[in-house]
């Protein structure tokens, strides 16, 4: 008997939308699924209409804007409705445009993390032998060392700036990605669809791209999910403790510059700053364990 | 594999790790520039500066200076600590001991407290006890941590004065003899109650703000595998018996529980120490977080260099010990494979 034929990359692309529907109509069934879903749409929303909410600073949008005449001043101060710095930078200017900052820290760090670490673990997997043995080991190392610290010890070396940070992010966090989809590879590697396709005679390429790479991402995106937050609360632990631009409005410069002013009773600069990492954090946690229980057939909720 | 072997064989692989995280540190401090500014100082001439840099090797290739700095190493040489204006090796004891101190205070708070609601979780899923930890624990995940510290702060040491910032109370701990430089344990070495005292009211919100996060995970891991055991046809054996449900739960589910959660303690083990850094800026206590943010922000690479080394050593050993102990508690585990 002749074996079924293929799929047709139109069929299969059909079929790959139904399946995608109905996890995301499994995904939003979730009240705290949803919950972090709209806190990430309303930080996106804020990211866009950064202009419209507050006039941007000239000539760089991304420094605080400065007003003398009103130094620490609480909130509620007209025009401050959540106060200045000691240095009269508005808070409300700093969360705003810091989101855009945290935005851009997230997904460049994810992205670039992403590439380097499937691109690695896939040869790793793939190659197999020597390749795997070196790729792994040097995997190891790199895991030896705490994210923070790592990270910390990087930005240090390249330099105070915020672009450095993101640097220094992008090289610590790819190595879980590598070691993820490493082992699923080698698990999906396994399936008889696999075997079937090289009876077929398709190509090893081929063969990672159509059949292996899509059957191992879910844990990957799941990663990414979650690691939007991370990067953003240890970005902004960098920035805290000095590794940042000073005046940038960045979230995590904002809770620095209003560390000093909180022994002496200013409690909003650190409070509003620190408030927006934390939901910022939360709502990709949120929806990163949403994504897991429906993607993870052993999870609890099935 | 028998346990002893395998630790034998974690413990050879060790070194070369640890070697490994040297050549990658080294070379990133070395690719900031020569080190020399930290030994030099305005009055030098050219050629005295030269002299220096040829007496510290700063003028050779940089993998021929990694040769001279891990001979140095090796022999307990780590190099100048500008900041400290000590040799690296003279500080780290005390810097360290000071953030092993906070490290595992919170981290015992953290095993007690995440054991205990995991477990009440797990048991009681869905309901409302549920709802409570996993808000408290994914709360905990997402908090940052120098913002949480902050929080704590403001009333509790700034409106009503109730806690101290920095170690102890110098007073107190003019006479104590520091046995292990810990100072729980060295005021009650030395019979000083009011030192002892001292020493855990200072303490107590550096823990608790490090501690959080890590109660978190731990709470959240412990949930999960108490939500799989429960349903386990042994649980539902020991309820036919006619155990109480206390006992079913303390005695059965919860052993077993423990298991898978026993891992995420040590990994988490590494979020105390990177943690360390921001609470020790905060509630300015003097241990290594503190060390290496002013050598960062100085330039000082060799504390720079230590500091990145001591705390992945610590990190590798706790992971082995916590690899150990989970082959002991689970016989199924094959150790290696």
């Amino acid at each position: 008997m002749l074996p079924a034929p293929r799929p047709s990359r139109l069929e299969s692309a059909r079929v790959r939308t139904r399946r995608a529907r109905e996890l995301t109509r499994e995904t939003l069934r979730n009240p705290l699924t949803l919950g972090g879903l709209i806190i990430v749409a309303a930080f996106l929303l804020m990211a866009a209409c950064a202009p419209l909410l507050t006039a941007a600073n000239m000539p760089d949008a991304y420094q605080m804007p400065r007003d003398w005449q009103a130094i620490d001043a609480p909130p509620g101060t007209p025009g401050h409705p959540l106060g200045t710095t000691s240095t009269g930078g508005d808070v409300r200017y700093g969360i705003i445009w810091g989101s855009r900052m945290s935005l851009q820290l997230s997904l460049l760090v994810v992205g670039i993390a992403v590439v380097v670490g499937v691109t690695v673990g896939s040869l790793a997997a793939f190659v197999g032998g020597k390749v795997d043995e070196i790729l792994m080991r040097t995997v190891d190392v790199f895991l030896a060392i705490p994210e923070l610290i790592f990270a910390l010890a990087i930005a240090a070396v390249l330099g105070t700036s915020f672009t450095n940070i993101i640097l220094a992010l992008a090289a610590v966090f790819w190595v879980k990605y590598a070691r993820i989809i490493r082992g699923q590879i080698i698990h999906v590697k396994q399936n008889e669809y696999v075997d079937a396709a090289r009876v077929i005679g398709d190509s090893k390429l081929s063969i990672y791209r159509r059949d292996v790479l899509p059957n191992s991402v879910t844990p990957v995106v799941v990663q990414a999910t979650l690691d939007m937050g991370t990067v953003v609360l240890i970005g902004a632990s960098l920035s805290f403790i000095g590794l940042a631009e000073s005046g940038l409005a960045e979230w995590g410069v904002l809770v620095s510059e209003g560390q000093a002013g909180v022994i002496s009773g200013k409690w909003w600069v650190s409070t509003f700053a620190g408030l927006a990492i934390f939901l910022w954090a939360l709502a990709f946690n949120l929806l990163g364990d949403g994504l897991r229980d429906v993607f993870d057939p052993r999870s609890e909720r099935r | 594999m028998q346990v002893r072997q395998y630790v034998i064989r974690r413990l050879l692989v060790l070194p070369l790790i640890m070697i490994g995280v040297s050549i990658i540190v080294f070379a990133l401090t070395r690719f900031s520039g020569s080190p020399i500014g930290i030994y030099q100082h305005s009055e030098m001439s050219q050629e005295q500066v030269a002299e220096l840099a040829a007496r510290y090797h700063l003028d050779d290739p940089v993998p021929v200076q990694y040769v001279y700095w891990l001979k140095g190493a090796l022999s307990g040489d780590l190099g100048w600590s500008g900041v400290s204006v000590a040799p690296v090796l003279d500080v780290i004891p005390v810097k360290l001991t000071a953030t092993l101190e906070l490290a595992i205070a919170a981290g015992l708070v953290a095993v007690l407290l995440g054991i205990a609601l995991g477990t009440i979780a797990g048991a009681r899923k869905d309901r409302l006890p549920d709802h409570a930890v996993r808000l408290f624990a994914i709360s905990g995940a997402s908090l940052p941590v120098f913002w949480f510290g902050l929080l704590l702060l403001i009333p509790l040491y700034v409106s009503w004065g109730l806690f101290p910032l920095g170690r102890s109370d110098p007073a107190l701990f003019d006479e104590i003899v520091h046995v292990t430089g810990m100072y729980t344990v060295d005021s009650l070495l030395n019979l000083n109650l009011a030192a002892f005292v001292d020493a855990l009211w200072h303490l107590a919100l550096p823990a608790i703000t490090l501690g959080y996060a890590t109660t978190a995970i731990i709470a959240r891991m412990m949930r999960s595998s108490m939500v799989d055991e429960v349903r386990e046809d042994y649980v539902d054996a020991a309820r036919a018996k006619g155990l109480s449900e206390r006992l079913v739960i303390r005695r059965h589910a919860r052993r077993n529980a423990l298991v898978p959660t026993v891992t995420v303690i040590g990994l988490s083990f590494g979020f105390l120490l990177q943690g360390t850094v921001v609470v020790e800026l905060i509630f300015r206590w003097p241990g290594l977080g503190q060390w290496v943010t002013s050598a960062i922000l100085a330039g000082d690479q060799a504390t720079v260099m230590a500091y990145v080394l001591i705390t992945s050593l610590v990190f590798l050993l706790v992971n082995l010990l916590v690899d150990v102990a989970y082959a002991y508690l689970d016989r199924r585990v094959v150790l290696g494979a």
